[in-house]
């Protein structure tokens, strides 16, 4: 319903944004001309065009409209799915969505590969000649037998008789189903066992549901009647063989012969063992088969053929809506499990995936006990012990305390000075925010942050100074462009698998990328204006501050931008190698449990966490540098 | 403007036409495995027993975990996966995954897949031992029930525990390192190696005591199994004979143990904790009504169930045993 209303919410926002962008292009009197950034100003109305798309192809390739507009579509298509499914061994033996008959197709690769063995034993120089005869004899004894099983005199009354019933069933199921009255009720108790069973069945989309299984309407019922009994046909004609008697003889003599030689055989002979069981599989391989006589199946192909026609006529408009409303695939592809899973359905839809993402946010449920975002209650002390070095305890004059005989510990003022640097106090408590979110977004923070910290003077040195850009040149570039990946399973070993190695990472990703556009932006300022500082009489040190930083501010802030994007993508892939908690995490054991609409929550957490990130940077750039393509 | 709305239309179009394309006449099997998992029908891999016997090639692949079978599978990369854990494969079918179990790869004790805990923690004290500690598990595969079952018999409490989802390699090398105070794994060389500096929190017969199993399977995509019955019959069957062969004591371990990526002496270890049940035994024993697999079915499905994915009622509906020879 609200999926619905949605829809034509965002439909109607495109159109109108169009619209208004249209008149606005008519009426607009700008001298801007073509090249002018002032030209990229504003431009609300397309970021609503922009997001409605990406609205609405959520919506539409996760077939969430498909759900909205036609809510039982999902069902009947996972009745004609096993149909479908029913049908695929029959159908798979003609060409209807092949080339050739499967037979057709086995013959010839038999031919081939008998022909091929031959080849090989002929050629072959550590046989004996005997055996070599032998071997020749039972592969063209072995091709004897496809003819046996195509000849159409040699097939038995009784096969016949079978597969004309087979056939008639078939038609028989054509007529019947297209009657309004199909299918018939059985009994009452039954009928009224499955208007129970469907009472029971929750809806499309239900939490540990994608589509129920059980026809919720009568066209969903035909197509469920139908494919019970086209299975039972199938069945009866895959348990049906052509075996002749001729052909049964002249099996039973290869195999025979086969036997009589393996027998004779002792341990030491591998290769005759060998080449003699694969004489035996390739005679095997056409047993099992459904050979038939070329003709003799054309009947059964026609009713499968017809019934296809009916079936498709039967399905009216769910034709339409399967293949206007689920675009990429359909449920048909998943059998008769209903599963929307898979290659065709591209995206969790919208619906399903807010709900659950509202049971994650819920902090007594969380993922694998560690809550999306919430916060806990954490003491002072602990905080001043992380930031405090504990050797300022180390350096306090007088030595830390020993036992006394009397079985106590009497602290003393460097033992009191320890428990202050180790967080060993009382005291008050503040929230802090925890969670998966936090501590991904807290790594990226910190990685980018040092990154910033370190990469921004360094660049500006490598800018400015012959020996620094020499000396750490080489350093730089080598590791640069090697993927932050590649580093991952060597930093994760060395770092351990907490944050400090996540962090470096982060740290090593941002941290080349700040280097080079410091360095970019630092050897990008004007000389006339270093000059003009300098006749001013500006210190070295004001020329930095006041003119080469400013100039290189733009380009330092758009490394940061490039910085975070990096960031996320390599946090991922360290939270993948070592989870303990995090978005990468998070989604490396849904995965795991297939749960994709948990995957695609973490990467529409990853998204908004990285706009939020680069939202902020722009606000700063807006702020910083004013002047930036105005000079 | 027009041509803004042409190019989105004719995207939409061209997106809903590129439906998967119906396969041909299977030209070829597509076989999913693992590595450091020794298994007879390896020599049979290799010697090109199946290409021979199937009349087709047979391409395998390797995989690291038995959930990124099922993606593959599910993608319609894969047709048969061999020696999947049960483990993922009772998560793909309570995810609803249209794939079936055939057969039975490998029964093993707790020698392929165990729990190796740091010098100092044993089965008595891991309950205290272990609380508030790092343990590094591959979550969702065999070695996480391992984890959860072996955490149930010594009594400790999960939930005190700091659960790290690490791949066996990954788990291995931290647990060396350190980092983690135990490291449930899976393949020959991540448990020699771990155990170099720990052991395992229980042994392989405490672990049959208390009825913890590993089991492997077969599984197929339905749609193979539809259009390929013969096929998938014949994998099973030259499966079995190349398990005879080795129960028989003729395999050629010099060859398996290549093909695994492990040296001879492991191999042989490895293999040593493996039953290859036959046919006969399977039927009997294991997928027969109320049998051990059939167990094992439902209470790891209840494990591992999640609220998008309960488990099913009834798992006897993704067992066929009929391609058994």
């Amino acid at each position: 319903m609200i999926t619905g209303i949605l829809t034509f919410l965002i439909i109607f926002a495109v159109i109108g944004s169009i619209l208004y962008g249209q008149r606005l292009i008519k009426t607009e009197k700008s001298d801007a001309v073509f090249g002018n950034p002032e030209r990229a100003k504003g431009g609300v109305h397309w970021v609503i065009v922009g997001s409605s798309f990406l609205l609405l192809s959520w919506l539409y390739y996760s077939w969430d409209i498909a759900k909205a507009f036609y809510p039982k579509s999902a069902n009947e298509l996972c009745q004609v799915a096993k149909v479908n499914e029913s049908l695929l061994s029959l159908k798979y033996l003609f060409p209807i969505e092949e080339r050739q008959h499967k037979s057709t197709a086995l013959i010839k690769r038999e031919n081939i590969n008998i022909q091929n063995k031959i080849t090989i034993i002929q050629n072959s120089t550590n046989l004996k000649d005997q055996d070599k005869e032998l071997f020749v004899k039972l592969l063209k004894k072995t091709k004897r037998t496809i003819p046996l099983l195509t000849d159409e005199k040699l097939l038995e009354t009784e096969t016949k008789i079978k597969i004309k019933d087979l056939t008639n069933r078939i038609t028989w199921l054509t007529e019947d189903f297209q009657k309004i009255s199909y299918p018939p009720i059985k009994s009452i108790e039954e009928e009224n066992k499955r208007i129970e069973d469907l009472k029971k069945q929750l809806g499309w989309g239900a939490t540990g549901m994608e589509v129920p299984p059980l026809p919720e309407s009568k066209r969903g019922l035909k197509f469920h009647t139908a494919a019970e009994e086209l299975n039972k046909i199938s069945d009866e004609f895959f348990a049906l063989r052509n075996h002749n008697p001729q052909y049964l003889k002249l099996l039973e003599e290869i195999r025979k012969e086969i036997k009589e030689y393996k027998d004779a055989l002792d341990d030491s002979q591998e290769l005759e063992m060998t080449l003699i069981k694969e004489i035996k599989k390739l005679g095997q391989r056409i047993e099992y088969e459904s050979v038939f006589p070329p003709n003799s199946l054309d009947e059964m192909e026609r009713s499968i053929r017809e019934f296809e026609v009916v079936q498709k006529n039967e399905q009216g408009n769910l034709i339409y809506i399967d293949m206007l409303l689920f675009p990429a695939g359909t449920i048909v592809a998943s059998g008769p499990t209903c599963a929307e899973d898979g290659p065709g359905r591209w995206l969790p839809k919208p619906s399903d995936t807010f709900r659950i993402f509202g049971d994650l946010l819920k902090p007594s449920v969380g993922f694998k006990m560690i809550p999306m975002i919430w916060y806990e209650m954490m003491g002072v002390n602990r905080i001043v012990g992380f930031i405090l070095p504990d050797w300022i305890a180390d350096i306090m004059p007088g030595k830390y305390p020993v036992h006394s005989t009397d079985g106590t510990v009497k602290p003393n003022f460097k033992s009191k000075v320890l428990d202050v640097v180790t967080g060993e106090f009382e005291a008050f408590k503040i929230p802090v925010p925890t969670g998966h979110i936090w501590d991904s977004f807290l790594r990226v923070f910190l990685g980018l942050t040092l990154g910033i910290i370190f990469g921004v003077p360094l660049g500006l040195f490598m800018g400015l100074n012959r020996f620094a850009k020499g000396f750490f040149d080489p350093l730089v570039e080598l590791y640069r462009p090697v993927p932050p990946l590649a580093w991952a399973p060597l930093v994760i070993t060395v770092f351990g698998i907490d944050n400090l190695g996540k962090v470096f990472l982060l740290f090593m990703v941002s941290f080349s990328i700040m280097i080079i556009s410091a360095r970019a932006g630092a050897s990008g300022t004007q000389l006339s204006k270093i000059h003009a500082a300098h006749s001013l009489g500006a210190s070295r040190w004001q020329i930095l501050r006041e003119v080469i930083f400013p100039n290189s501010l733009p380009e330092i802030l758009t490394g940061v931008r490039v910085a975070v994007g990096m960031c996320w993508g390599t946090l991922v892939a360290a939270e993948f190698l070592a989870g303990t908690s995090g978005i990468g995490f998070v989604e490396n054991v849904a995965r795991k449990y297939m749960q994709y609409e948990v995957i695609w929550i973490t990467i529409f957490v990853m998204g908004m966490l990285g706009l939020l990130f680069d939202v902020t940077i722009r606000k700063i750039i807006d702020k910083t540098i004013p002047w930036r393509g105005k000079g | 403007m027009r041509k803004i709305i042409s190019f989105i239309l004719g995207t939409i179009v061209a997106l809903n036409l590129s439906v998967s394309v119906a396969n041909a006449a299977a030209n070829e099997v597509r076989v999913a495995f693992f590595l450091e998992w020794a298994t007879p029908n390896q020599e049979a891999k290799v010697k090109k027993t199946f290409d021979k016997a199937l009349g087709v090639p047979v391409k395998w692949t390797n995989f690291a975990t038995g959930g990124e079978m099922t993606e593959a599978m599910l993608s319609g990369d894969i047709d048969i996966s061999y020696s999947q854990g049960l483990t993922p494969f009772v998560n793909a079918v309570n995810a609803k995954a249209p794939i079936k179990l055939v057969d039975i790869a490998v029964i093993y004790g707790m020698g392929g897949t165990t729990c190796v805990a740091a010098k100092g923690i044993d089965k008595g004290n891991a309950a205290s031992k272990l609380d508030g500690q790092k343990v590094a598990v591959p979550l969702g595969t065999m070695a996480d029930y391992v984890f959860k079952e072996t955490m149930r018999v010594v009594g400790a409490d999960i939930s005190k525990m700091k659960v790290v989802d690490m791949n066996p390699e990954d788990g291995s090398a931290a647990f060396v390192n350190g980092d983690v105070a135990m490291a449930c794994l899976f393949g020959g060389k991540s448990i020699k190696a771990a155990k170099e500096k720990g052991a395992s929190l229980l042994t392989v017969k405490e672990a049959q005591d208390a009825g913890i199993a590993g089991i492997d399977i077969t599984s197929v995509t339905n749609k193979f199994l539809k259009e390929n019955p013969g096929m998938v019959r014949t994998f099973v069957e030259v499966t079995h004979e190349a398990n005879a062969r080795y129960n028989a004591g003729k395999s050629d371990m010099n060859v398996i143990a290549k093909d695994a990526a492990m040296d001879l002496a492991g191999t042989k270890k490895q293999m040593g904790g493996f039953e290859f049940p036959n046919a006969a035994t399977m039927k009997s024993k294991y997928l027969n009504d109320g049998g051990i697999l059939m167990t094992y079915l439902s209470v790891m499905g209840n494990m591992f169930a999640t609220s998008e994915n309960p488990a099913l009622k009834d798992y006897s509906a993704v067992v066929d045993t009929s391609y058994l020879p």
